[in-house]
């Protein structure tokens, strides 16, 4: 049994493994528009170079063929000192080696606010923001989804039922469509709450006060990621719901005359949890990455934020660290997930063919 | 027929409400149910019998349209009872379900031990989870499962043992009434056999009632006492279990003895012509009309159910 958990372990993280490896560097491939961001870069250089050439008293008085020389050397100088002088595939294995080993490397525009280039130093700055928004949010939407799904299964057909399914079709909208609708009715003509940004300028000293401007900061984009997905979430999961609650061992619950708790709580909740546990870790993963328009429309200072910023400054080295960190978040739940479905649900055994005694 | 001494079920009627129309599944059903005795309900498929199941059981789907009529248990209308009072009452310590599934009537994730106690802990017949499990695994040696099966879950256990699992837990609370769907249709035949003589065996010795809801007459034939002919919702004959398979009464039971094969006599099965009456617009009149051989004008009007003899009930104009 030792042997086959071992063995079964080892399988899942090399596949794992493998499939974080192809993610990542087909990301590094993207992100440099397969070798043609170079291009760009170079012509970046290029024309920092001569302007800084034009800029210079000496050699502005040069003639133009000595002049061009001297502008093709200081290129060929930088981008040998970027790395750009090497061909691009031999530099995407180094690029994906660097991004494995989680050497994310230094940012090529971007700063973090206390002036570093480390892009490890940049998304830690960037994290906490996006979690305190994203966390609430998504905790909000995963349990209040559930507790209404279930108790709408229990009241199918009732008008709270049905009104809800007709709501449904709003969750089309992505939240910062709702973002900006929240923004106009409680910013701009409610003067209520803030228009943006995460705590009130200056940031407030005391600890309590900054909690308290952070969550006033957060109840508007909060409503707008709950409003966006609430509806959708609870009619499928009602539908889920409904589903299971069909099943004939809880027609046979019923019939033993268990309490409709125990029936939603031992006959229903407990054999999707597999199901239920696997969206509650795919939601976990979800918040780590934000999201580029609500947090463009909020100014949040979150990393939806940046991977928008870098993308727009073709900074690779920070869309690729972002990307890196999330593909291992990704592989580290899944490979959990493997591990709790064998303990929540019998029916999964690790191998096969071996029966506990 | 002696005294309804543990169930009477009047004019007993459960409709639901579909697309197409309503749907009179159980319509105007009545009879008795003596201590100790069986009940075999016959009749084909989609004539209602389950649907008897369900409102003796109350156990509805949710497009419910009618479902009204009295039903004495112990001389209590359980009809009148609240849902909560009727959880708490009636359901599995009186009245206990074998369903037509038995194969998915099991929770897939807890352990068929915990499933055979469970209801003894829910209506406090056990006082402690220890004496819970220690009566659930006298039910299951009872019904031929092996003690070590209480720790296994229903994926491990075959078609047959889970019948007997479902078994084990309709008797671990000693219901006087155990209503069965259908117990042995997914089943192959010498399980069957196994699972009839076992239900027989039962009755002997706790005077247990049943209620065996079935289109296997053949199989039926071993439990029963009275036997109930069912068609189109309603019961066109009530008899004596002994009379129903000698000598029925009603053209239709008449029609289904003769379409079971016998092992001693030389003749063919023969077939019932015709399709049973959809329940969505039955047929005025008796529902049997139409694949009747002896109608006459009579029949557009409705027979009653009457006494021919001896406590026999048939629901047709030949016999009034």
């Amino acid at each position: 049994m030792g042997f086959r958990v071992g063995k079964y372990i080892l399988v899942r993280a090399i596949s794992l493994g493998l499939a974080v490896v192809v993610g990542v560097y087909l990301t590094i491939l993207i992100a440099n528009m397969g070798g043609h961001v170079d291009e760009i870069r170079k012509a970046q250089i290029w024309e920092r170079v001569a302007i800084g050439v034009f800029a210079d008293e000496t050699l502005r008085m040069l003639p133009r063929q000595e002049r061009e020389p001297i502008i093709k050397d200081k290129v060929a100088l930088e981008a040998e000192r970027l790395g750009l002088d090497r061909p691009f595939l031999v530099r995407s294995f180094s690029y994906l080696g660097d991004a494995l080993s989680l050497n994310l490397g230094r940012a090529q525009h971007l700063t973090s606010d206390a002036g570093s280039r480390e892009i490890r130093l940049i998304l830690l700055e960037r994290l906490p923001a996006t979690l305190a928004l994203f966390a609430t949010a998504n905790l909000l939407l995963f349990f209040g989804a559930i507790f209404v799904a279930l108790f709408l299964s229990r009241r199918y057909g009732s008008i709270l039922d049905k009104t809800i399914i007709a709501l449904a079709p709003t969750s089309a909208a992505p939240s910062w469509f709702y973002g900006i609708f929240l923004i106009l009715i409680f910013a701009v003509l409610l003067q209520l709450l803030p228009f943006g940004g995460m705590v009130k300028a200056p940031p407030p000293e005391s600890v309590l006060e900054y909690a308290l401007s952070l969550l006033k900061h957060m109840i508007l984009p909060v409503a707008a990621i709950v409003i966006s997905a609430i509806f959708i979430a609870i009619y499928s999961w009602r539908t889920f719901f409904l589903i299971h609650s069909s099943e004939d061992y809880v027609e046979m619950a019923k019939a033993k005359g268990l309490s409709s708790w125990a029936i939603e709580r031992r006959y229903v909740l407990r054999p999707t949890l597999p199901p239920i546990i696997t969206n509650f870790a795919f939601m976990l993963i979800g918040m780590w990455t934000g999201a580029i328009i609500l947090e463009t429309v909020f100014n949040w200072p979150g990393l939806g934020r940046l991977l928008y910023e870098a993308i727009a400054l073709y900074d690779t080295p920070v869309i690729v660290g972002a990307v890196v960190v999330y593909a291992y978040l990704l592989v580290l739940t899944l490979f959990l997930l493997d591990i709790i479905y064998a303990m929540v649900d019998p029916r999964v055994k690790v191998g096969s063919g071996d029966r506990k005694p | 027929m002696k005294k309804d001494g543990l169930l009477r079920v009047e004019d007993l009627c459960l409709h639901f409400r579909t697309n197409k129309g309503l749907v009179q599944a159980v319509d105007g059903v009545s009879f008795g149910l003596g201590r100790g005795l069986t009940l075999v309900v016959v009749g084909e498929a989609g004539c209602g019998k389950s649907s008897l199941a369900r409102a003796i059981l109350r156990l509805l789907p949710r497009n419910v349209h009618t479902y009204t009529g009295r039903i004495f248990l112990n001389g209590v209308d359980i009809m009148k009872l609240g849902e909560e009072r009727f959880r708490r009452e009636v359901r599995w310590s009186k009245l206990a379900f074998v369903p037509q599934a038995a194969i998915n009537s099991l929770n897939p994730v807890v352990k068929v031990g915990n499933q055979v106690a469970e209801p003894l802990l829910v209506h406090r017949l056990a006082k402690t989870k220890s004496e819970a499990i220690a009566r659930a695994r006298e039910a299951c040696e009872l019904v031929g499962l092996p003690g070590d099966f209480l720790s296994r879950y229903a994926f491990e256990l075959s078609g047959g043992m889970r019948q007997r699992a479902i078994i084990a837990m309709a008797l671990a609370a000693r219901p006087a009434l155990v209503v069965l769907d259908e117990p042995t249709s997914a089943l192959d035949v010498l399980t069957q056999a196994n699972i009839m003589n076992l239900l027989k065996g039962i009755k002997q010795k706790f005077k247990t009632s049943f209620i065996l809801i079935t289109h296997d007459i053949a199989t039926s034939s071993e439990l029963a006492d009275i036997a109930a002919i069912m068609y189109a919702g309603q019961v066109v004959e009530l008899c004596n279990a002994s009379q129903f398979y000698r000598e029925p009464l009603h053209p239709y039971s008449q029609k289904l003895i003769a379409s079971v094969p016998s092992l001693r006599q030389e003749k063919r099965p023969e077939f019932i012509p015709g399709q049973p009456p959809s329940l969505l617009n039955p047929p005025k009149g008796c529902r049997f009309t139409g694949r009747c051989l002896s109608r006459s004008n009579r029949c557009e009007k409705e027979p009653p159910l009457v006494e021919v003899k001896e406590g026999r009930r048939v629901k047709c104009w030949l016999y009034q």
